[in-house]
């Protein structure tokens, strides 16, 4: 049977909202449909493919990348070799999606974000969303695939009860076992429940900066948050971080001050009221997503607002 | 304790309109600067540091035309023994392929590891998969946005890897393995320009990468290169920085946000 395998990411028992994504994709491709996930969360979006396999292991068993070679060893024995394996674009998918391609020398393009049904050609970000590159699958044989999050919900469609087929007596790896999930430390500052953030990124230059933005964030009684270089080089807190590793913020207003806006940063973001955005850049891929824009120096324009706003 | 880490040699597109030359078949980077990938600066401060604890060397390897070897001696520079370059005269788009050739270049050439580092992914092409394909085509275990070791012993690894949502996995990895750096894990050394040039007397090893081309099929082309579809786009405020600010602070009083 021709089919497209939809591999799930379920963390602490939530099926992560990103499948969906992976379920679009799938649904673009017009293949049969089996979504492959691990205990849990398996009730939950059965209805959303025409077959779930069910791994009788735990999402930490089944998210390591040595066991998942086992499990989908198991797949392929029983229903044949699927002709797309499909993955979130996640810490989690990104590594069991190379590791499969690795193992069973298949073709893998990752952060796909967009697909041709008439040419089968894959888009697929370079130089920070700059560029965009189109792929395709050089020989044949199943081809892998990690989907960047927020391309492709919107061709997920219900398709009623899924055939359930559960997978057993999985023999587990030995080389790499998980211990525990660490939550982040809360910071003093919940940038989640501010109004008004100032968000800065690489382009303010240096670390003596910070100080100045605090003071104008303080003059325009906003919250100071950070893109992930800033927070990476240690100029602020890692609570501060908006981004996919960081938080998900939603203000009635977000400026963003050099910032160009790396797809996890924008996905931490995009859903603010009102986006500003500051880039000497014009090219900057933040400019797509902002509700304003300028181009030029926001260190600049910074000093500039503090002498405004201090009369 | 051998560690390897693999540090790549990319063009710094950040502040750069890039131009889509040869009909979508190039990218023109003739006028780019180039720099070493931002996520391998910390894969090899993080492999110093360890060996520096424990014991053992650093070799950094880079896979790339001539000109990598300049990161190469940045890496010396951070604290690395020597430097492998694998000179290949084509760039390979498909990550498989890189494995591929590098899987051949440690075979043929022997050479003794206890874990390989590389950064998540590259500024360039940023596929981020590297390091777990060529863990698989090794054999060995492989975790992937490495943002803490917390121990390195000599026959396993502690590493916590980052989730999303800041939310962080701790897992124990056997030796020899994979590990793949993500931004953030530390703070890379500052490498002046004559710690550049002190490393350039270390002796670096070239070899072809013509030699390891065994059973070397992409799995995947480039089609073309296109620019991104564009959005609605930002109403942008022009004008003198006076009338920028004063324009942007009306927004913010219109918002709600500022009186």
């Amino acid at each position: 049977m021709s089919y497209t395998l939809v591999v799930a990411e379920v963390r602490r028992g939530v099926f992560e909202e990103r499948n969906l994504d992976s379920i679009g994709i799938a649904a673009l491709l017009q293949k049969s449909i089996v979504l492959l996930m691990p205990d849990g969360a398996y009730e939950m979006k059965g209805n959303l493919v025409n077959i779930a396999i069910k791994a009788t292991v735990q999402e930490e068993i089944f998210l390591n990348p040595l066991n998942f070679i086992t499990i989908l060893e198991k797949v392929m024995t029983s229903r044949g070799k699927p002709d797309v394996i499909v993955f979130t674009h996640s810490s989690s998918g990104a590594e069991l999606a190379s590791y499969v391609a690795g193992h069973f020398d298949m073709p893998l393009i990752t952060d796909v974000s967009g697909f041709d049904k008439e040419t089968n050609v894959f888009y697929k970000s370079y130089y920070s969303d700059k560029i965009f590159g189109e792929f395709r699958q050089a020989g044949s044989g199943p081809c892998v695939v990690t989907v960047r999050s927020g391309s492709f919900k919107e061709h997920a469609v219900e398709k009623g009860p899924a055939e359930t087929v559960a997978l057993e007596d999985i023999t587990l790896a030995e080389g790499r076992s998980f211990i525990e999930y660490v939550e982040e430390e809360k910071g003093e500052i919940d940038i989640t429940k501010a109004e008004f953030l100032l968000s800065v990124g690489r382009g303010i230059g240096n670390k003596d900066e910070i100080d100045d933005y605090q003071e104008l964030a303080g003059l325009l009684r906003a919250t100071l948050s950070g893109s992930r270089p800033v927070i990476d080089k240690m100029w602020l807190p890692k609570a501060q971080q908006v981004g996919t590793s960081g938080k998900t913020v939603k203000p009635k207003v977000y400026l963003a001050m050099g910032i160009s806006g790396a797809f996890q940063h924008i996905a931490g973001m995009k859903d603010s009221d009102c986006i500003i955005a500051v880039n000497k850049d014009p090219e900057a891929p933040i400019f797509q997503y902002a509700h304003y824009g300028v181009i030029g120096d926001a260190n600049k324009l910074r000093d500039k607002l503090k002498d405004i706003v201090k009369g | 304790m051998n560690l390897l880490v693999f540090t790549k040699r990319v063009p710094a597109t950040q502040e750069e309109e890039l131009r889509i030359v040869d009909e979508g078949r190039a990218v023109d980077l003739s006028k780019v600067p180039f720099k070493v990938n931002d996520w391998d600066n910390y894969a090899v401060e993080e492999a110093v540091r360890i060996v520096e604890k424990t014991s053992g060397t650093v070799t950094a390897i880079s896979i790339g035309d001539a000109e990598s070897d300049e990161v190469l001696r940045r890496a010396i520079a951070m604290g690395a023994k020597d430097g492998f370059l694998i000179e290949i005269d084509q760039i390979l788009h498909d990550p498989g392929a890189r494995a591929t050739v590098i899987q051949n270049f440690l075979k043929k050439e022997n050479v003794p590891f206890d874990a390989i580092f590389t950064g998540v992914q590259s500024e360039d092409d940023q596929f981020g998969a590297m390091g777990g394909i060529l863990a698989a085509k090794l054999g060995l275990p492989f975790v992937s946005m490495v943002i803490g070791i917390d121990a390195f012993e000599s026959d396993h690894v502690i590493a916590r890897r980052e989730l999303e949502g800041g939310l962080q996995e701790r897992v124990k990895v056997m030796l020899p393995c994979v590990i793949s750096i993500q931004t953030g894990i530390n703070e890379p050394r500052y490498v002046s320009i004559m710690g550049v040039r002190k490393a350039s007397k270390v002796e670096r090893k070239f070899f072809k990468g013509k030699e390891y081309e065994d059973n070397l099929n992409p799995g995947i082309e480039v089609v073309k290169w296109v620019y991104p579809a564009r959005k609605g786009g930002a109403t942008m405020l022009t004008g003198e920085m006076d009338g920028i600010c004063k324009d942007l602070i009306g927004i913010l009083k219109e918002k709600g946000v500022y009186q």
